[in-house]
């Protein structure tokens, strides 16, 4: 099937989006240059759809994903796959803030680092990043698996609920209410066999898990000053 | 939610132009007003002045009235000034005049005069232009694309805790110190505690925009002895809120993140040219060779860039 030549530029987003719409739901590989980090390209992409984009996106990228693939080359600005469910999106290089916001389902990969809030009120999928993942990553994760390969932030997993924040490397401070535990080795197999595919599994790694502490689960406004941070 | 911005040229250029693009590529983040402040050629003496009068129909008194102002402080103007104005009921200008005796004092007195007419910039370099509308808007009116200078600030307001006037759009200038200007994203949650201790100290607020508090609030530290890089650290932890602002003066500009990285910053860095944005296509507008952009996206962040071989105090 012939490629699609997707030229961004100063275009009408929503015009554009509209022309990699009928490349992917036609079947076609889609290829988009001249992206400029412009926001909102991608979005709602439907399952077995093929995109890559050249250079850097802005905010928004790969939102409601549905099952595509999506490539970006190089840096994608704040909330990549926002509320994906399904599919991959493959990050070059650095992903901004709130990579994987709400996040239900599917993989994001980032071979940088990511910024602050990774993975934030995520419901399910993972988020795999080779760097590190910045402040406060994993705020409130419902469910899902982050799993950084290069070290964590200030304020880790912070008032998480049920999702998990996987960390090799050093983690500069955790958040309130978490427990860090060390993962069952079927536990590891399970996060090997997402890094698998990804080229990515080191049976070196000494990895260290963080859980919600559930104390939060039950909180009272009376004992609120134990919660204070700052 | 507002869109900042900034530029420094290895060398002076069009700065002007630079910054409209900066601002027209983040026009999402606020369409309530534009602005910029721009650092155009350094004076040994005089200042120039930016400001903005409240009715159009008072013109020629406004100007008479401010004019008998200066020569009681000991200055003049030093041409006639340039009137912008339109439709709209309010007028800007500019004018260059001779340094008064005090220039706080100057100051002081100018202010009795802020019912009917606004000093919204004074320095040996520094214009800070600003008016409701966009980026483009703003820059056609005030033929800001033209304007050269060596680094400059630019601002989109989303007005949220202030009204949307064109004396409330940013940038501000840190009343009376000159060539002091800010832009800032976010809100400053203990606003009026600060500005009330301001105010005891004899500071004065012409609006009620919490991003001039800052401007201010910055440069009383720093004439109590803190260098920049001191009091924008200081900041963090005195000021609540979420913010990214930046500050500049006549050597640079400085940036200060709040403690919970809510308002991001994107550098590209090339070749002794800097653009400092609130997103990435913004940078990418002005620098369109491939270049890598620094996210400086987490909590409780500083940076100082200086102009040229110039050196911000740290």
């Amino acid at each position: 099937m012939s490629e699609v030549v997707v030229d961004v530029g100063q275009r009408y987003i929503k015009e554009v989006n509209i022309e990699i719409m009928e490349a992917a739901n036609a079947g076609k590989p889609i290829r988009v240059v001249n992206t400029l980090s412009r926001h909102n390209l991608g979005i709602g992409l439907p399952d077995g759809a093929q995109i890559s984009f050249e250079g850097s996106v802005g905010y928004y990228c790969g939102g409601l994903n549905t099952g595509a693939t999506i490539e970006i080359e190089r840096n994608c600005g704040w909330a990549l796959g926002e509320g994906m469910s399904k599919g991959l999106i493959t990050v070059g290089e650095r992903a901004g803030m709130s990579c994987g916001a709400a996040m239900i389902g599917g993989t994001i990969h980032v071979k940088g680092d990511a910024g602050p809030r990774c993975g934030v009120a995520m419901k399910g999928g993972n988020i795999v990043v080779e760097g590190k993942i910045g402040y406060q990553s994993g705020f409130m994760a419902h469910a899902g698996r982050i799993i950084a390969l290069g070290g964590a932030g200030e304020s880790c997993a912070d008032a998480l609920w049920e999702g998990e924040v996987w960390v090799a490397g050093d983690v500069d401070s955790l958040g309130v209410d978490v427990n860090v535990v060390e993962p069952a080795a079927e536990e590891v197999a399970e996060v090997d066999a997402i890094l698998k595919p990804l080229g990515l599994v080191d049976s070196s790694r000494n990895w260290r898990k963080m859980i919600s502490g559930q104390r939060l689960w039950y909180f009272e406004s009376r004992d609120a000053s134990a919660w204070l941070m700052i | 939610m507002c869109g900042i911005a900034g530029r420094i040229l290895s060398a002076p250029g069009v700065i002007g132009n630079d910054l409209v693009e900066l601002m027209d590529a983040q026009e999402h983040r606020g369409a309530d007003s534009t602005g910029f402040a721009i650092y155009g050629p350094q004076r040994d003496y005089g200042y120039v002045l930016r400001g903005m009068g409240f009715d159009k129909s008072q013109l020629d008194q406004d100007m008479r009235d401010f004019e008998n102002l200066l020569h009681d402080n000991g200055s003049g103007l030093m041409s006639d000034p340039t009137i912008i104005r339109n439709e709209e009921r309010h007028y800007c200008f500019r004018m260059e005049i001779e340094d008064p005796d005090d220039l706080a004092g100057w100051v002081q007195d100018a202010d009795t005069l802020s019912d009917r007419i606004e000093v919204q910039s004074c320095g040996r370099s520094l214009e800070i232009i600003k008016d409701t509308g966009s980026a483009a808007a703003v820059a056609d009116k005030h033929h800001v694309r033209d304007m050269v200078g060596t680094h400059g600030l630019g601002h989109a307001r989303l007005a949220t805790e202030s009204s949307v006037l064109p004396n409330a759009s940013h940038p501000f200038w840190a009343r009376p110190f000159s060539d002091v200007a800010i832009v800032h994203n976010g809100q400053i949650t203990d606003y009026f505690t600060w500005r009330e201790k301001l105010e005891r100290q004899g500071y004065r607020f012409l609006t009620g925009n919490d991003s001039e508090l800052i401007a201010v609030w910055v440069s009383d530290q720093m004439k109590a002895g803190l260098g920049l890089e001191q009091a924008l650290r200081k900041s963090i932890t005195s000021i609540d809120g979420v913010f990214t602002y930046m500050i500049a003066n006549a050597d640079g500009i400085g940036f200060a993140k709040d403690r919970f990285a809510m308002k991001p910053l994107v550098v590209i860095e090339r070749g002794g040219d800097i653009a400092m944005a609130t997103e990435e296509q913004a940078v990418r507008r002005v620098v369109t060779e491939e270049a890598d952009v620094i996210n400086h996206d987490g909590p409780s962040l500083i940076g100082l860039w200086g102009v040229g071989n110039r050196r911000l105090a740290a």
